[in-house]
């Protein structure tokens, strides 16, 4: 996700999945890059989907490039009317329909499996797939539930790198764990303290790292829906999606 | 989730955290959160803080639209809202911030839930859902479209005939419950809710003592917290809380039936219920048999509450007693008598006796004023005694 992390400095005059969109059945070579960049950062929900449907680790890493090899190259995207439905949904959908049709792993293959369209970690994938606990979740909500984590990811390693861009790394690295914390007067001075700043300052300084959260994730959110799309919509879908904290129980 | 319990959890919302430490759900909800994020009502800045409104309680319950603050209390606020995809109206209970940091609050809240899943019954407040967001414990209920005993009570709405029905639903869920080795605690007007088609629905189960639970209860007993509200206690739970049992909801119930009945709590030597107002004098029986002190002087279930209360509500109604003191001149002389004897013994039943020997005074008196100057005022006094006595039969 750092990767992708690094390339979220480029300013997005309009939504990165309408802009595809818009450029529909003939590509452009910033619509492909758009979509390439997004596949980038939500490859590991989808990876997790076919993991949960039962595929092998072998089969899903074919099955998943091969996938993508068909997104990118094929663009399927003109297949979708991306303005009525949000990159979520749409990745899911098309996924669905690859499965069902590219079942075959030898046929995945030849689909364009073993070529890797994008860089995709696989072993650091495995990894945190075997790390998932077990839930009664289905591959469904799983893959919504991994969707939003990866929105959160990218959204915090935009503002991480908004952050290190202005030479900040230490103040966020400092103040990130008080952004959603519930921070006092005495934790403000200890990391007043670690900052050489006052509590004051600190306090200042978190206000602003949280609108620029808010204005990161709103930016994430608004790429992947759609023109007409509710942001804020998206956000609550989101947070719906991570399960009810008494599920985790 | 399995392996919830090994992992860290997020202080605010319970949440499993994630690799980095951090809490998704609490970052994500800051992208909803106003200004200052969540930390508004979860810092418990200040002591006894009012409760969050539905705005700030929002970012937390994504699946549901909160609509206002209906009702706030020791346990808690609760909230109507309304369940986003089913659109049916809910109640969220929200315990105060404050409250959430207390662990022995926190166990009293996790008694509650575990009791109220458990039961399942007409008479006993749904539970939908529990949990805790944004650091705060809660429950999604069944919302009650109509108001509790208190404000009935208040309102002067309580006809003796609905208190009969209203204590008769109670009596059917305590006995459910008590079946289910569940005992409420904490019966009280705020606790018996009544929805506009005269549902009694009975909420807050929330010092629910599980029976056979006893390891739990060694530690809420260690606090030595007198639990409940003071004036529906058994004797009991303030003297033995260890012991208490089922008994003590039939005590509470017992002070709820006289208060819905009089308007008044059954303080000190109360007058019994058929004194104060038009009711039944059986009434006063029902009332005292629960009220009483030992545990093994009182009803010993529910049901049997209910058994007696029923056979009243369906009894022909009795000549209303009180009307008839109040409306002739027996009635006057009536009071006139009582006023000998000011407090007379509510659980003397040759009651009419007791009119009876109230009487002689008045009779005496009519006698000594007649004998000074008529010869047959002995005959006038036997007509006023036997007037009196035939009165008092039609009285009782």
């Amino acid at each position: 996700m750092t990767e992708s992390g690094r390339r979220a400095d480029t300013p997005f005059l309009t939504t990165r999945w309408s802009m595809i969109a818009a450029a529909g059945r003939a590509g452009t070579p910033e619509a492909r890059a758009a979509l390439s960049d997004l596949c980038a950062t939500y490859w590991y929900p989808l990876y997790a989907y076919v993991r949960r449907r039962g595929h092998g680790p072998d089969d899903a890493h074919d099955l998943t490039q091969a996938f993508f090899a068909r997104v990118l190259e094929k663009n399927v995207v003109h297949a979708a009317d991306p303005s009525r439905g949000r990159f979520r949904a749409f990745l899911l959908g098309s996924l669905k329909n690859f499965l069902a049709n590219e079942w075959d792993r030898g046929h995945a293959h030849k689909r364009g499996g073993g070529t890797a369209t994008l860089s995709l970690d696989f072993e650091l994938a495995d990894e945190r797939f075997s790390r998932e606990p077990a839930t009664p979740l289905t591959p469904e909500m799983e893959y919504e539930r991994n969707w939003a984590l990866a929105v959160l990811d990218r959204a915090l390693a935009r503002l991480e790198s908004e952050y290190a861009r202005r030479g900040k790394q230490t103040l966020f690295a400092t103040l990130k764990p008080a952004l959603v914390a519930a921070e006092d007067e005495g934790s403000r001075a200890v990391m007043g303290h670690a900052l050489g700043m006052t509590e004051g300052a600190v306090k200042v300084a978190l206000h602003r790292l949280r609108a620029a959260f808010r204005e990161s994730l709103r930016q994430e959110i608004v790429d992947t829906v759609g023109p007409g799309g509710d942001p804020e919509d998206e956000l609550r879908n989101l947070i719906t999606a991570l399960g009810h904290p008494s599920q985790a129980s | 989730m399995t392996q919830a319990g090994t992992q860290q959890r997020c202080p605010k919302c319970g949440d499993v955290l994630g690799a980095g430490g951090s809490c998704a759900r609490c970052l994500l909800g800051l992208g909803l959160g106003g200004d200052s994020g969540p930390e508004l009502f979860v810092t418990g800045a200040k002591e006894s803080t009012p409760p969050p409104a539905p705005e700030e309680l929002a970012p937390f319950f994504p699946q549901y639209e909160l609509v206002e603050l209906v009702g706030r209390g020791g346990m808690g606020a609760v909230y109507k809202a309304v369940q986003k995809g089913l659109q049916r109206t809910v109640a969220i209970k929200v315990l105060p911030a404050d409250a959430a940091k207390d662990p022995a609050f926190a166990e009293r809240f996790t008694r509650e839930e575990r009791a109220l899943a458990r039961l399942d019954h007409p008479n006993i407040v749904d539970i939908y859902d529990s949990g805790i967001a944004g650091g705060l414990y809660y429950f999604v209920m069944e919302f009650v479209d109509g108001a509790n005993l208190r404000q009935m009570v208040r309102a002067g709405k309580v006809e003796p005939k609905q208190a009969l029905s209203i204590v008769s639903q109670v009596c059917e869920a305590l006995q459910y419950a008590h079946e289910e080795g569940i005992v409420h605690r904490d019966i009280k007007p705020e606790n018996i809710l009544v929805d506009r088609r005269g549902r009694v629905k009975i909420a807050d189960f929330g010092l629910a003592k599980l029976l056979g639970a006893a390891q739990t209860d060694l530690t809420l007993t260690r606090t030595q917290q007198a639990m409940g509200t003071p004036h529906y206690m058994a004797p009991e739970q303030w003297e033995k809380p260890a012991e208490v049992d089922h008994r003590a909801d039939i005590y509470a119930l017992g002070v709820v039936f006289y208060e819905l009945l009089t308007g008044e709590l059954p303080l000190g030597r109360f007058a019994p219920p058929s004194h104060k107002l038009q009711v039944d004098v059986k009434v006063d029986e029902v009332v005292l048999k629960s009220l009483a002190k030992e545990p093994a002087l009182r009803y010993q279930s529910a049901s049997a509450v209910r058994t007696d209360v029923d056979r009243i509500a369906a009894a022909p109604p009795t000549p209303p007693a009180t009307e008839l003191r109040r409306g002739c001149v027996g009635g006057l002389l009536h009071r006139l008598a009582f006023a000998f004897n000011p407090a007379p013994n509510p659980r003397k039943k040759l009651y009419g006796m007791e009119l009876a020997s109230n009487w002689i005074p008045v009779g005496l008196a009519t006698f000594l004023w007649y004998s000074a100057w008529l010869t047959d005022s002995f005959f006038l006094f036997l007509a006023a005694f036997f007037g009196t006595i035939l009165l008092v039969r039609n009285v009782k």
